[in-house]
């Protein structure tokens, strides 16, 4: 089995041997994974296994508990910090399932976000604020009424993506999470999201999307492809092995990982 | 009860009577001079006999409450009711004498021969004593105690007192008031700790002593961890003389026990029908009240539950429904007395001709609790042009992390619904029968099985009467 | 009730109604209501009228309800140049201690419509004045407050504008209290097919002011006529307030009423639509702030006397620190009044443990080819939104307040007039900046 290097940089998002329960139900186990800056890394995995509870954790979701391990953010531990204090350090989450904010208008939310990155004292220069964020909208064919509409509210599932990655074009994260963006998206809808995601690829930013399926990989292809079962990272790879598990299912790497287990007992 | 010929269920086991032979009256009017009377009676001790003089001040002082509720309250006679008769002073007449419209409404809903004549007033008294040594051992093993309230204050003292009066003091309202000065009838259950009976206890066909029970008492207490479902009432008409009926009905659950109590009552026309009802429900206790309520002239009754303890439970499931003339003033309370208790309020009401039907609802989250949630419902269906609903909620919350919500909507039939239903060949009546039958399903199946079967056929014949 | 009214210097010792300078029938009028005030009793928390409220702050025996005297020229000025609501206004009035202190708009006379100090357009049309004052009665229990409001009858507005004129820009109303009590009037006549929209903006000198504020304001609206009113409730914090509203709607006229309220200690606030013919329209709503102890207590009527009417209600509310509010309200369907639309909605969001929301929406119909419907939700800011707005970044006192904003904001939406309620989010708003800034 091949880990990810597992000290952590001063360039990578680092997390070390993790353990998080909700309730009294222990969902990761000991997971290990580092996204150095610059690289897009994948997790797949079979429901259940814990994805979302990782991505969760990483933005400070007060429902989850952590019991032991760390998470670095280019070498600080963030691990006890606020979430909203996490995504001013660069941590950016779109979530699989994006939350609906009733009478708060998209600009007046982006402002808010934005305003909250500035230096105390510094005020939101608004018309280069609206110049960006048409660009970036521009980008992921977004219309402009959008930007007087509440948040998420009467989206359909792929203009409630599409937002989420026009946040992470305007927020310009660190490092961002992509927890299921692909789920609920037509081809076409499917193919602009990836499109943003990729125009947004760089030296500065690391990329851990987290999937169930191969196909969202052959629009943003991965550096590396990890795999995730009952709540840690079981194999990594080069990209490749998205296409292995496709073919073959999770079953092969299970199977792989009795045989191991049999051989160590 | 051999003969259940059109109802192929065995409610039989749970059938109850007591045998109590007073043949005294007390006469008409309410003095202090009744009160003891009926406690002298019965043989009660000087504490109840206390307790009942002291309601008796309360009444007279209590002003009538309609402040908020009907003025049609003032119509009732209180000097020309008799507070007190045995069943050898009930009225008797012959089974010819039976109104027509009466004899098909038992034909139609199936009640058998012998109940018919009973609740026609033709008998007196419905024999049920070999059901009730069924039942008595059946539960008696389990160490249950099943009797009615005067049995239960003179035998079994030391539960009695500790609940008697205390969910629901004398002084809670006028009603509650008159029936704690003049309460006879009504049952005395106790459910030790981890019980849980098998079989609805019914109160049905204890009807043979104190005409119904026109002020009866029933206390339930079930012990840590314990079930018990009870049953009152059914759904064929009851044909009163009297014209005020006015129950209190205290349920205790304690520690993680469940309570249903299911009330199916379909009064005449005359009745003032003014129950009070309350239950308290202590650490992750449940409490359920299902109640349906059918005919009299005035029905006023809104069951509680206390949620005293963390975790506890209550829920209000009624149906109210409403014909010509007829005013259902019904609804729920839910007291939120501790962290993380929950309740829920279904409510469906139908006002049928010029009937109408209110809910009235009370929803209290105070100070300083936390993680409790209420969500009440309310639907009301109107059939008819000069048919009318009310809906009158309260809602007080406090604290932090409670969520209360109350939606309620006001509906009619479909006339297109009605159409369509009439095109594939269904008279007018069948299709409103439908059509209601709908609206109310979900609530009619949390009944016992051989209730919403009476129910439905109810709603059938309540429906074909209203279509002209 | 044992008030004691100073009024000026002429009748400053003695209880009794308003003795300023009016047309007799006014003056006979506030004699009568006087009386009635005197006879009604005091509301007590046994009427169903009154359940939940908090009377012991509503008004003490003690109480002096004398009206504040004349502003000096200085501060009256200051008052007229404080006295701003939207831009562009089509009229302006501005009222201290319920004495006229400026007004403009006088143009309006040209196209017939009629702008005037209340008083004074009782003396110039009488007929008129007299025709539609108070015609609507205080239904919902402040009958005896409304009494009080006549007797001392005084200042305010009357608008009549006749059949089919429209006026784009809207007209105000700036109502001052320095000290004592007013009982600022507003009366909106609206011919067949016309337009008009007003705001009432009621405040205090000073923040912190006392005093006892008793408004009526009534509407009335000809076939077809559509009228918008606004009143932002400011009054400083210290100040027991009621407010009596009405709207009475002939065929296929639209009326939408909002209310702002911001200040005041206490504040009762009744409000009743008659929708008096058929396709007939009211909006009613609402948007309070509470914070510290501050209480609101509204009480609203939806009365639909005609067929194919409709009404929709809502009413929003964040409470604060241990604030409370009280929302009870009916939707009454008459006999024969078919085809009917109402809506009803009331929504409770507690910032602290210690606020206290009560909330008793009622339905009564009495016809049955109806859609109405109404609910009552009390809860928290939705952890879930909260988590949402965090993860990017934004700090948890300004998420607080973008949900709280959001949640006010559909109600001003609903009003549908971007130049009114820009404005207006804006004053809202700064109640919400100017706590945050005392908490830092």
């Amino acid at each position: 089995m091949r880990l990810a290097k597992t000290h952590h940089t001063m360039s990578s998002l680092s997390i070390r041997n993790l353990h998080v329960r909700i309730g009294e139900k222990e969902i990761l186990k000991g997971l290990t994974l580092e996204i150095p800056k610059g690289e897009v890394h994948a997790i797949m995995g079979p429901n259940g296994s814990g994805k979302s509870t990782l991505s969760k954790v990483i933005a400070g979701h007060p429902d989850y508990t952590v019991t032991a391990g760390e998470v670095f953010l280019d070498g600080e531990d963030i691990l006890g910090l606020e979430p909203d204090v996490r995504a001013r350090k660069g941590i950016f989450l779109a979530f699989q399932y994006p939350i609906e904010i009733p009478g708060v208008t998209n600009a007046n939310f982006l402002r808010a976000a934005v305003q909250a990155r500035l230096p105390e004292g510094e005020e939101l220069e608004a018309t280069e604020f609206y110049a960006r964020m048409y660009e970036k909208m521009d980008l992921l064919e977004m219309p402009r009424a959008f930007t007087g509409r509440a948040v998420n509210e009467g989206f359909s599932g792929g203009e409630k993506k599409r937002n989420e990655i026009l946040q992470m074009a305007m927020l310009e994260p660190k490092y961002a999470v992509l927890d299921e963006t692909d789920s609920g998206l037509d081809i076409d809808a499917l193919k602009v999201v990836a499109h943003g995601v990729n125009s947004l690829r760089g030296p500065d930013l690391g990329i851990l999307i987290i999937t169930h399926y191969q196909r969202l990989l052959d629009y943003i292809v991965p550096d590396y492809v990890h795999v995730m079962m009952d709540g840690r990272i079981v194999q990594s790879g080069p990209k490749e092995l998205a296409l292995e598990l496709e073919a073959r299912g999770y079953d092969f790497i299970k199977e792989g990982l009795e045989r191991a287990e049999a051989v160590a007992g | 009860m051999n003969d259940t010929s059109t109802i192929d269920i065995d409610r039989s086991v749970g059938d109850f009577s007591y045998p109590e032979q007073h043949e005294f009256d007390a006469g008409y009017g309410l003095s202090r001079k009744t009160v003891e009377y009926i406690s002298q009676v019965k043989g009660e001790p000087d504490w109840i006999r206390d307790f009942r003089l002291r309601a008796l001040d309360v009444f007279e002082r209590k002003p009538m409450p309609t402040s908020w509720a009907s003025r049609d309250l003032n119509a009732i006679e209180f000097e020309k009711i008799r507070y007190y008769l045995a069943h050898g002073q009930k009225a008797k007449r012959s089974w010819e004498e039976v109104p027509e419209d009466v004899k098909r409404t038992f034909e139609r809903l199936g009640i058998p021969e012998q109940e018919r004549k009973f609740l026609a007033g033709v008998e007196a008294q419905f024999d049920s004593e070999a059901v009730y040594s069924n039942i008595k051992k059946a539960v008696g093993d389990q160490g249950v105690i099943f009797v009615g309230s005067t049995e239960g204050l003179i035998k079994h003292p030391e539960i009695f007192r500790k609940w008697f009066g205390k969910v629901i003091p004398t002084g809670d309202n006028k009603f509650s008031a008159l029936n704690s000065a003049v309460f006879s009838g009504g049952s005395f259950i106790y459910v030790p700790p981890g019980v849980k009976v098998k079989h609805p206890l019914q109160a049905y066909f204890r009807i043979n002593a104190e005409n119904f029970g026109q002020f009866e008492r029933t206390l339930i207490i079930a012990d840590e961890g314990s079930e018990v479902m009870y049953m009152e009432g059914c759904t064929a008409p009851k044909f009163e003389t009297a014209t005020l009926h006015s129950a209190v009905v205290e349920l205790v659950a304690m520690k993680g026990a469940k309570i249903q109590y299911v009330t199916v009552q379909n009064w005449s026309a005359n009745v003032f029908n003014l129950v009070t009802k309350r239950a308290v429900a202590h650490e992750e206790a449940e409490v359920k009240w299902i109640d349906c309520n059918i005919g009299s002239r005035l029905t006023m009754k809104y069951p509680g539950v206390v949620l005293k303890g963390r975790k506890a439970r209550g829920e209000v499931i009624s149906i109210a429904l409403a014909g010509d003339g007829q005013h259902q003033d019904t609804g729920a309370k839910m007291i939120h007395a501790a962290d993380e208790t929950t309740s829920n309020i279904v409510s469906k009401s139908i006002s049928v001709g010029e009937g109408r039907a209110s809910y009235r609802g009370l929803v209290h989250v105070p100070k300083h609790l936390k993680g409790c949630r209420n969500n009440t419902e309310c639907d009301a269906l109107l059939i008819n042009s000069k048919s009318r609903t009310d809906t009158y909620p309260a809602i007080t919350v406090r604290g932090s992390g409670n969520a209360v919500q109350h939606e309620a909507s006001v509906s009619q039939i479909s006339a297109e619904q009605i159409f369509y239903m009439q095109q594939r060949g269904l008279t007018e009546g069948q299709a409103m029968s439908l059509s209601v039958n709908g609206f109310v399903n979900d609530l009619v199946r949390q009944f016992p099985m051989e209730y919403s079967v009476e129910l439905k056929r109810l709603i059938d014949m309540e429906m074909e009467g209203s279509v002209g | 009730m044992s008030a004691t009214i100073l009024e000026e210097k002429a009748c400053c010792t003695s209880a009794g109604p308003c003795s300023s300078e009016a047309p007799d029938w006014i003056a006979s009028a506030r004699a009568e209501a006087w009386r009635l005030y005197d006879s009604l009793p005091n509301p007590a928390r046994t009427d169903e009228a009154w359940r939940f409220a908090t009377l012991s702050g509503l008004l003490s025996p003690q109480e002096c309800l004398h009206a504040g005297p004349a502003l000096s020229k200085e501060s009256g000025e200051e008052l007229v140049r404080r006295s701003r609501g939207v831009e562009r206004v089509a009229g302006r009035m501005v009222f201290g201690n319920d004495r006229l202190l400026a007004r403009s708009g006088q143009e309006l006379a040209r196209l017939g419509v009629i702008w005037l100090p209340l008083l004074e357009a009782a003396r110039q049309h009488p007929d008129l004045v007299q025709s539609h004052l108070l015609k609507t009665p205080a239904a919902l229990g402040s009958a005896k407050f409304a009494a009080l409001h006549l007797s001392q009858l005084k200042a305010g507005t009357f608008l009549y504008v006749p059949r089919g004129v429209e006026v784009d820009l809207p007209l105000e109303t700036h109502h001052w209290l320095e000290s004592g009590a007013c009982f600022p009037h507003t009366l909106v006549v609206a011919e067949e097919g016309s337009r008009v929209t007003l705001m009432d903006y009621f405040q205090s000198v000073d923040r912190n002011g006392k005093g006892l504020a008793c408004g009526v304001n009534d509407l009335v609206l000809a076939p077809g006529a559509s009228v918008t009113h606004v009143s932002v409730q400011e009054w400083g914090r210290n100040v027991t307030g009621f407010h009596i509203g009405s709207a009475a709607l002939s065929r296929g006229a639209r009326s939408a009423s909002l209310q702002v309220h911001l200040g005041g200690r206490r504040m009762r606030s009744e409000s009743i639509s008659r929708l008096c013919g058929e396709g007939a329209r009211s909006d009613m709503l609402s948007v309070s702030v509470a914070d510290g102890t501050q209480e609101y207590d509204q009480r609203t009527l939806q009365v639909h006397e005609a067929r194919n009417t409709s009404s929709d209600l809502l009413y929003k509310n964040s409470l604060d620190d241990t604030a409370r509010t009280v929302f009870a309200g009916l939707i009454r369907v008459e006999p024969g009044a078919h085809q009917t639309d109402a809506y009803q909605k009331v929504r409770n969001l507690l910032l602290s443990g210690e606020a206290e929301a009560n909330s008793a929406p009622g339905l009564e119909i009495e016809a049955d080819d109806v859609r109405c419907s109404h609910g009552a939700t009390t809860g928290e800011v939705d952890a879930a939104e909260l988590f949402y707005l965090l993860s990017r970044g934004i700090p948890r006192q300004e998420a607080y307040k973008l949900i709280v904003h959001g949640f006010l904001e559909e109600v001003l939406e609903r009003l549908a007039r971007p130049d009114l309620t820009a404005r207006l989010s804006e004053r809202v708003y700064a109640k919400f900046d100017a706590k945050a800034g005392s908490a830092r």
